[in-house]
């Protein structure tokens, strides 16, 4: 009894403050991911590699538009999503003060345009992440005017690359044959 | 002895086989040196696993059933044995169920510790077992529909909720007790008004005679979810969420699973940082059971000082992984974080405050006279009935058995490492808490080791090539015991199957020979020696055989009578 | 105000037994808040979860986190209850356990729904034996994101509950600008240069420690100062003291030489 007693007083108080202090922090804990929609090129790694789907992306071509999502509620702070972003849009925090009332309130959200092909007119991939694409072609030490021909083929549908491929080939192959 | 002998351990048994079963086997593949799987012809199979469990040391892992009509028109049973005789391997014995007669012979009826896995392949593939004699679901809900087989490949979407159909739990509970009558007859019972327990006690007085459970409340379908929406490198998360308090230990033998089928050669250091973390896990698992087992004898202080050193372990966890639980730390070619000097400085000072003030209060508890009365030679799991059931962890070494994969089947950085084996004669609550105990000591000690150690190179290896329908098995000691995870891989970056088999599964089974003969008010005591892995139960039935009584109460109320001794909810 | 069952999860359809709040027991509500200021009595369903959140729960109630010291107890039974704390995924089979003990509890009561799994059934929210979260069986007031949310979180979530503390969190969207235009970091550092820098410090030290080294290395091989690179890195690598981060940064030197 007297050797608990002695260990009770040893241990004193350990009681954490918080919250009448701030809370504690280890700076590398996993906290609340905070989103920076400037940076975001709505690419869909991060969508693709959350393995609770707290992060999601709806398409509508007919508006013209792409929504990415995140659903604190969702979310298992694994910090995925940090890690395959190409552009550091989405970092965690230490923030753990997420508690609501509203369910709505645990929801970020974000709108990008769409790119129209230009050979079909309907629209295939973000504008921003098509800039991005050509950003980082520019910066890989192509030159300007290449780089512009490369903008030409990235504005371009996959179908319809695909599709002016072939015809490229059938029109060279007819050529071949002409000439004598 | 020639030198292919020796580096492959499993060898000698595949060899015991062939001599006493030649004609019988099928095929021999081995997965790794320790690790090989002999299909056999179906009708053989209950004879060679007896076998191999009663007659060359092997003990029971897990049953893996798999929908392999797609792969070559069968179902396939997987029996993976744990061989512990002169050389330690994994032996699996692979048996193939035509797919238009699902039914196989049973190994229940000689080996006690297939039945949870027999009654699994049911629930989940329907593979009828013939001769199990217990026809009850295991897994899946009571108003699961019948002919639903979650599992096979061409039955339901991941995400079908089938309709409700009834409101009634139909779950019957089986007694031997009670003059050897195989059912108490007390149902069914409308779950609205008053639900049948998730355990049943069956007494005489205040006295266990027997004691049945109905578990997997919180069946989820993960071992689906893991073939369907995720990837390879999505499941380490899934599996972190097995358990929360051994969901890392989950994680390594998951990861470890597709590295072996995949045959990546994983860096050293990699090695290191996970042992680093297992230790760290188990840290705190130990110093949860504890405080709780302090909880049920009444000594709350021990139990709210064991809290906060807990603490500390917690701690540990956050500043290597950045989670208190969830470390997240794993995936399939390395880990994601590595460990540097502030890190390193931190934990070996958090090590030598726990090792401090853990030694004074082990010592505090162990003299306490209310813990040995109440924990000496309560809870008795005799060495023969564990035997039977490969029952794993602490409970299984607590009965004499010296089984420690660590030691056994040396994965990660622990070939080198200061672990040692803790068994003890007592075979009761007592045992089991000191051997908890003691294994505390050793992970500080593994921590300090590993840190010291820790070799150069990259934590993660990228660009391996993933092999369809490679398959194998990953095992770890978690805290409660060992852990095997098994893995075949599909053909679209995801997964064929995967088999997870909690440490707690093989515990559960043995729990009802370790209640019979105490008291219901040691039955929390009993039931948390096995430190168990379960949502909480919320409801006990008591049945009185003599006086053919049942009175159903919240599971608090047990406890409470287990730390105060007073008031008899029997009364 | 709490959020009608089965609305936020439109995907979900509620299953049978899903309650709807009556607006009396919203009014009632309020009243509550005031009343529990002092003390709350709290009682926890677990209705499918891993246990982390219920181990979460213990610490944030154990002496280090203390949630006792605003009169937060757990209590034994949903009829002395005040607060509802659901924790886990509402699988099939806790479903009607779950209904039965928000009718066992008196009105009025908060009901928090605790975790991912609680908010929205988390990385299990689509399974066959899965209803989601809470909030498709049972009216939500509060809810605790996390998985599973620290003693700190658990804390906060509480305070907010009883009123003392206001949320943070407002639902955020952002619609595209037009110079928004994102360029690639590092300007100065040859594309294949700065890829294979990342993905040897990412090799080597993982993603986190990995970034913030790379990111140290490149700002120091960036920057425009008299001493030659080398010497800086030697200088700093002196600073720091530790043979692995001096490992590390060999490696990486050794790819810029080589170009």
């Amino acid at each position: 009894m007297l050797k608990l007693l002695q260990e009770l007083f040893r241990a004193g108080d350990a009681t954490v403050k918080y919250p009448f202090a701030p809370a504690p922090s280890n700076p590398n804990f996993r906290g609340k991911p905070e989103y920076n929609p400037k940076r975001c090129i709505a690419c869909a790694a991060c969508t693709i590699a959350c393995p609770a789907n707290a992060l999601t992306m709806t398409t509508e071509p007919a508006a013209g538009k792409r929504t990415w999502m995140l659903d604190y509620g969702q979310c298992i702070f694994c910090a995925r999503c940090e890690e395959v972003c190409p552009t550091g849009a989405i970092v965690l925090s230490k923030d753990v003060e997420l508690a609501v009332r509203n369910r709505a309130d645990l929801m970020v959200t974000a709108d990008f345009t769409l790119r129209n092909c230009g050979s079909c007119k309907t629209p295939f991939a973000p504008d921003k992440e098509v800039g991005y694409v050509i950003a980082l072609l520019i910066r890989s030490g192509l030159p300007a005017d290449q780089a512009e021909r490369r903008r030409e083929l990235f504005e371009t549908c996959p179908d319809c690359r695909r599709h002016a491929e072939v015809m490229r080939r059938v029109e060279n192959a007819r050529l071949m044959e002409v000439r004598p | 002895m020639s030198e292919v002998a020796t580096a492959k351990p499993g060898q000698a048994y595949v060899d015991a086989v062939r001599q006493s079963f030649g004609a019988a086997v099928q095929e021999e593949s081995w997965q790794a040196d320790n690790q090989v799987t002999l299909t056999v012809d179906l009708n053989s199979l209950p004879d060679i696993v007896e076998a191999l469990y009663y007659h060359h040391d092997g003990w029971l892992s897990t049953i893996a059933a798999n929908d392999e009509r797609k792969l070559n028109g069968h179902y396939a049973l997987y029996y993976i044995l744990s061989m512990e005789g002169a050389t330690k391997s994994y032996v699996v014995i692979r048996g193939l169920v035509p797919a238009n007669r699902p039914e196989f012979p049973s190994v229940t009826p000689r080996v006690p510790a297939t039945v949870w896995g027999e009654r699994e392949a049911r629930d989940m593939f329907g593979l009828q077992p013939v001769g199990l004699p217990d026809e009850r679901r295991l897994v899946l809900p009571d108003d699961w529909p019948d002919d639903l087989y979650p599992l096979r490949k061409d039955t339901m979407d991941y995400r079908t909720r089938p309709p409700i159909a009834a409101d009634t739990e139909t779950y019957k509970f089986i007694s031997t007790a009670g003059g050897g009558s195989a059912e108490v007859p007390l149902g069914p019972l409308h779950i609205t008004s008053d639900e049948p327990g998730h355990f049943r006690l069956f007494v005489e007085g205040e006295e266990i005679v027997d004691a049945d459970y109905r578990l997997f409340y919180i069946h989820r379908g993960m071992e689906k979810l893991a073939e369907t929406r995720m990837g390879y490198n999505e499941v380490p998360f899934l599996v972190d969420r097995i358990c929360g308090i051994c969901g890392f230990t989950h994680s390594v033998a998951y990861v470890s699973s597709v590295e072996t089928a995949l045959k990546i050669q994983i860096p050293e250091r990699v090695h290191f940082i996970r042992t680093i973390l297992l230790e760290v896990e188990r840290l705190h698992s130990h110093l949860l059971n504890i405080g709780l087992a302090c909880h049920f004898v009444g000594f709350d202080t021990g139990f709210m000082q064991f809290f906060r050193v807990r603490e500390k372990a917690m701690t540990m966890a956050e500043l290597l992984t950045g989670a208190r639980k969830t470390y997240a730390m794993n995936l399939v070619g390395g880990v994601r974080r590595d460990i540097l000097k502030a890190e390193r400085i931190r934990t070996l000072e958090l090590i030598r405050e726990l090792r401090k003030e853990v030694t004074a209060l082990l010592d505090i508890l162990v003299s306490t006279p209310n813990m040995l009365a109440r924990t000496k030679n309560v809870g008795r799991l005799e060495p023969q009935v564990a035997r039977d059931y490969s029952p794993v962890g602490p409970v299984i070494r607590a009965s004499g058995h010296a089984r420690d994969t660590r030691v056994d089947h040396p994965y990660c950085a622990y070939k080198g490492a200061p672990v040692r084996t803790h068994t003890r004669e007592g075979c009761d609550v007592f045992s089991r808490v000191i051997i908890r105990g003691e294994e505390f000591h050793d992970s500080l000690a593994i921590i300090e080791y590993c840190l010291d150690q820790m070799p150069e190179g990259p934590i993660l290896v990228e660009g391996f090539t993933y092999t369809p329908h490679r398959f194998a098995l990953g095992y770890t000691e978690a805290p409660r015991g060992e852990d095997v995870h098994w893995t075949m891989l599909s053909d679209n970056q995801k997964l064929y199957r995967w088999r997870c088999r909690a440490p707690t599964y093989a515990n559960w089974p043995p729990l009802r020979y370790m209640l019979r003969g105490n008291t219901v008010a040691d039955a929390p005591l009993i039931v948390g020696s096995i430190d168990p892995c379960y949502s909480c139960t919320d409801r006990v039935t008591l049945v009185d055989v003599r006086k053919r009584t049942s009175k159903t109460l919240p599971y608090n109320e047990i406890e409470r009578y287990c730390r105060d001794r007073t008031g008899s909810p029997l009364k | 105000m709490s959020q009608t069952a089965g609305t936020f999860a439109p995907h979900i359809v509620p299953p049978p037994g899903a309650i709807r709040e009556s607006e009396q027991i919203a009014k009632l509500k309020q009243t509550l808040l005031r009343d529990i200021r002092r003390s709350a009595y709290v009682f926890r369903v677990d209705c499918g979860g891993c246990n982390g959140c219920e181990i979460e729960i213990f610490a944030a109630i154990s002496p280090v986190f203390d949630a006792e010291r605003f009169g937060i107890k757990v209590v034994s039974s949903p009829r002395h209850a005040d607060i509802l704390l659901y924790t886990g995924a509402m699988t099939r089979a806790m479903r009607l356990p779950a209904i039965r003990t928000y009718h066992a509890a008196p009105d009025p009561k908060i009901v928090i729904s605790y975790g991912a799994c609680g908010c929205t059934g988390g990385i299990f929210h689509d399974l066959y034996c899965v209803w989601g979260g809470t909030d498709p069986v049972i009216p939500v007031d509060v809810y605790i994101p996390g998985c599973p949310p620290t003693p700190i979180a658990t804390i906060y979530g509480f305070a907010l509950a009883l009123g003392l503390l206001d949320q943070k969190l407002k639902a955020r969207h952002h619609s595209e600008g037009p110079d928004e235009d994102v360029v690639p970091i590092h300007p100065n550092i040859p594309l294949q240069l700065r890829i294979d820098l990342e993905r040897e410090a990412r090799r080597m030290a993982g993603y986190r420690q990995g970034r913030i080294i790379i990111e140290r290395f490149m700002h120091m091989l960036e920057a425009k100062e008299p001493t030659p690179f080398a010497e800086r890195i030697k200088r700093y690598l002196e600073e720091e003291d530790d043979p692995r981060l001096a490992e590390i940064f060999a490696r990486l030197n050794e790819i810029v030489l080589q170009r």
